[in-house]
């Protein structure tokens, strides 16, 4: 009987026991395959087992007496014994750390009645924490953490109360009746009447359940199995168990706290060091806070502009949503419908096209990570009247933290969903922070084309002259321009914003965030891009309008440029209908546009993106390009080298390619020209550079392309990558 | 689980200049609870540093005591445990048991701490146990030879005293613990 519940679709059972399913969701329960009863049974005794080992080490008792052949002597291990591994020592240690936990749990949802103040809801809730903190010395006890445990141990006590409310009215299954049964001679009659007996006052309905399991509503079955002290494991398998509560929650709270193999792990939200492998330099939670403020620049440039020029740092707020998971800004019924949302989503990394082992995975890198920046996104998007309203930083902030609490948590909540996808491609985007933007660390992500593979010292990245980003751009652009991209709204608001500080002149293109940001898979920095974008529109029109292009698409992808307010993107560019797209490697600009039409999902079609980008990298030198913080005389100061710059990248592009529309080329051809002479020195040594770099992503790019097996595009993308490499030891073999 | 320290007969200035550093190392705020002296700190000043250590302080008088305002026996009750404490000049012949027995059964405690001898002593009888926590300084007692510093960690959990002597000997520290259990009768 139980597979016929197990096969009704493993998780799904339990939509109503909010226990069992954020075990499932939190990976301590097993979820895929669907698992039969027995295998819940088997891994919740172990992770009950491993629990009740923890406790009994590490909660000291001084008294007991040790075994004499281990005791360290009464010298070592004397109250006042200086020694930090004594007994005594553990033991005063473990008050001090008792003494902060309690703090905050005697504050803990303090309204009276509450389920938290119970006391042996705070002992348990004590000794959890207690027992994780000494488990995960790193971290220690941070404030925030019992409110992480706390729901969690309240779902599971909502389950138990269900258990033994089932329990009550559907006695029949859990009475063990026939330990007092008495044989009866007379056979089968007898012995259902017998039955009847037993139940006493229940109506004859109840006595009807009591035939057959199956004819329970699947709910109450489902209950009914799990707690059934007869299957594997006997009673410490128990799943739905009131004794095991505490041994539940810790196990809970601890995959919660490590992310159990996943990526969001609530436990790096709480350290101040840097996470991991990332490249920012900056701690979990800032770069969490950034990567949740680049998603609303991406969503809604003109509210993220607004707060970044009142100085309102996204974690001033977002650390406390962050950190306890939201759990501060809604009701405790809300939080658990939310945490549902949260814990229904899957933790594994976002599966990306890795080239390299040492590919970064950002804080927030997997669809739970974000559907929480997501959501983080949307209670901002809530606000935003009120806080487009406000002209000083203090009242937005004070508006943020105290987020009303009569909002509709469904909608946020299908809000965050839609954004969800744009988060996933976001968190995916590489947008390389040049070091001296402080304001917002970007989050590295790993990426094929990650510049921040172990080839590429992070130094690099700071000498990296721009105008290697900018022939990418001009690639991108080529290709991009006949894109037909899905108008997506936020396009057009960063563009729009983008325009109003510029102010540019340029019109823009239609083509539309979904193929950009699916081709914007090389780190560009906004600098460049706004100078270049200036300098396009300033002079050049149609000659530039590709480069123009692919400056705004590129613009709109890379939000989180600082000095340009971070993700406003300019928008008006002219639009000249470009027969540009041949400046382009015409092969490889359709195999990626082709790649790009397929798909709207960044994830599958990056590969698409490389081949372009480099074959811009590989073709232009680049000349030499001082990016000037302050943006307005960069503008004037960069645009004669820009111009330059562009001249030769386009006059080398003709050089080098076939079918290159003549027009365009040509055109830049005769203003650049005569500026072109003067560059060239400078030029040689940072062109070879570039062309390295160029050969390098080409290679990551087949590798990638090998990994992950090779579906169509996948070849053709390979293609062009290998032809860029010929034209790079064409050009190389030419110097 | 309280930890009461019971140290005494410490003679500063006029017999040591202070606590043994070893001593005063271990002595660190927040691990005890109570503090009981026997008496002859001498001066205010100690009386003010036994206060840092813990600020639940108890002091008889010492015949050598400035403060002449402390109290010649004290009693008080710290768990299921009743402590009587006294200086014990007054009880003579100088750290006979019998005789601190008597002063015992006179206050009704089942844990009786005194000094004035200089040496450390713990006697367990059928009323309860006598404790003596010896000089903490080793200052130079009439009747005690080759004095070494010392003083009692008493840890009382429930119905069981556990008593820790540390004891400053040539230099070292040297702990040793003996068991109490308080019959139910008392």
């Amino acid at each position: 009987m139980p597979e016929t519940t197990s096969s009704r679709g493993g998780s799904h059972c339990y939509v109503e026991l909010r226990g069992v399913q954020w075990r499932l969701g939190l990976g301590i329960l097993p979820s895929s395959p669907s698992p039969s009863i027995d295998d819940l049974r088997r891994v919740t005794a172990n992770y009950r087992r491993r629990y009740a080992a923890l406790r009994k080490q590490l909660l000291v008792d001084p008294h007991v007496p040790k075994d004499g052949s281990n005791s360290p002597g009464v010298v070592m291990d004397n109250p006042l014994s200086q020694n930090p591994d004594s007994m005594w020592g553990r033991f005063f240690r473990n008050a001090e750390l008792e003494k902060m936990v309690d703090q905050d749990l005697t504050r803990l949802y303090p309204e009276t009645g509450s389920y938290f103040q119970t006391t042996g809801c705070q002992a348990m809730l004590r000794r959890i924490l207690l027992l994780w903190c000494l488990s995960h010395p790193e971290y220690g006890y941070r404030q925030g953490m019992h409110e992480l445990l706390a729901p969690l141990l309240y779902v599971l006590h909502v389950d138990v109360e269900r258990l033994s409310e089932v329990e009550k009215s559907h006695k029949d299954h859990f009475a063990d009746k026939f330990d007092g049964f008495t044989y009866h001679e007379n056979g089968d009659s007898t012995y259902k009447l017998d039955f009847k007996k037993f139940d006493g006052s229940d109506s004859d309905k109840s006595s009807a359940k009591a035939n057959n399991l199956t004819e329970l509503d699947p709910v109450t079955q489902t209950i009914v199995l799990l707690s059934d002290p007869y299957g594997a494991e006997s009673e410490l398998g128990i799943v739905l168990s009131k004794k095991f509560m505490e041994h539940d929650a810790y196990s809970m709270f601890d995959a919660l706290m490590s992310g159990a193999h996943g990526v969001v792990s609530m436990a790096e939200f709480f350290s101040p060091s840097p996470y991991g492998s990332s490249l920012t330099g900056f701690s979990p939670v800032i770069e969490a806070s950034s990567a949740m403020y680049h998603l609303l620049s991406v969503v809604d440039s003109p509210l993220h502009t607004h707060l970044v020029e009142l100085g309102v740092e996204p974690q001033y707020f977002s650390l406390r949503w962050l950190r306890v998971l939201f759990g501060r800004e809604f009701s405790l019924e809300d939080l658990l419908l939310l945490w549902d949302e949260i814990f229904a989503c899957d933790n594994t990394k976002c599966k990306k096209v890795e080239a390299e082992e040492s590919s970064n995975c950002g804080v927030l890198d997997s669809p739970r990570g974000a559907f929480i920046s997501a959501f983080a996104v949307s209670m901002i998007l809530k606000l935003r009247a009120s806080l487009l309203a406000t002209g000083n930083a203090t009242s937005c902030l004070q508006k943020l933290v105290n987020f009303p609490n009569d909002v509709n948590l469904e909608k946020l909540v299908a809000k965050a969903k839609s954004l969800q996808a744009l988060a996933a491609e976001v968190n995916s985007l590489n947008s390389i922070m040049l070091v001296h933007n402080e304001v917002k660390p970007a989050s590295a992500r790993g990426h094929s084309l990650s510049l921040d593979s172990s080839s590429y010292p992070r130094t690099l990245l700071n000498v990296v002259p721009e105008s290697y980003w900018e022939e990418k751009w001009r690639v991108l652009h080529n290709e991009e321009e006949h894109k037909q991209g899905v108008g997506k709204e936020e396009v057009p608001k960063i563009r729009k914003g983008w325009s109003e500080r510029v102010k540019l002149r340029l019109s823009r293109t239609e083509t539309d965030p979904p193929p950009l940001m699916k081709t914007v898979s090389i780190k560009l920095p906004e600098e460049p891009s706004s100078v270049i974008r200036s300098l396009f529109g300033s002079d050049e029109n149609k000659e530039n309008s590709v480069c123009d292009e692919v400056v705004e698409q590129q613009g709109s992808v890379e939000v989180a440029d600082k000095k340009f307010g971070s993700g406003e993107i300019p928008l008006n560019f002219s639009d000249p209908p470009s027969p540009i797209h041949g400046l382009e490697n015409s092969s490889v600009a359709s195999n990626s546009s082709v790649d790009e039409n397929e798909a709207e999902s960044c994830g599958t079609h990056r590969e698409g993106c490389p081949p372009v980008g480099v074959s811009a990298v590989s073709n232009g030198p680049p000349s030499e390009y001082d990016i000037q913080n302050d943006e307005s005389t960069g503008k004037s100061v960069a645009g004669v080298k820009e111009r330059s710059f562009s001249g030769k990248f386009l006059w080398l592009r003709k050089f080098e390619q076939n079918g290159v529309e003549g027009a365009t080329c040509e055109g830049c051809d005769n203003s650049c020209e005569s500026s072109k002479g003067e560059t060239v020195d400078q030029n040689t040594m940072v062109s070879l550079r570039n062309l390295g770099e160029a050969m390098l992503e080409n290679i990551q790019v087949i590798e990638s392309v090998f990994e992950t097996g090779s579906p169509e595009n996948g070849k053709v993308t390979a293609m062009s990558a290998l032809n860029e490499l010929r034209k790079i030891s064409n050009l190389l073999s030419q110097m | 689980m309280v930890l009461v320290l019971a140290l005494g007969d410490l003679h500063i200035p006029h017999r040591a200049p202070d606590l043994p550093a070893k001593f005063k190392s271990m002595l660190v705020p927040g691990k005890i609870q109570h503090v009981i002296c026997t008496g002859n700190v001498s001066i205010k000043e100690v009386h003010d540093y036994l206060k840092t250590v813990c600020s639940d302080l108890h002091i008889t008088r010492g015949e050598y005591d400035v403060d002449s305002r402390y109290p010649e026996t004290k009693t008080l009750t710290i768990g299921q445990f009743k402590l009587g404490i006294c200086h014990g000049h007054q009880v003579i012949p100088w750290g006979d048991l019998d005789s601190l027995a008597m002063l015992q059964r006179q206050l009704d405690v089942d844990i009786l701490v005194t000094g004035h001898t200089h040496q450390f002593t713990a006697y367990k009888h059928e009323a309860g146990v006598v404790i003596n926590p010896g000089s903490a300084t080793g200052a130079f007692s009439s009747i005690t030879y080759d004095v070494n510093p010392s003083f009692v960690l008493m840890d009382i959990d429930g119905l069981r005293v556990v008593v820790y002597v540390y004891e400053l000997i040539d230099g070292e520290v040297k702990v040793d613990k003996i068991d109490f259990k308080k019959t139910t009768t008392s």
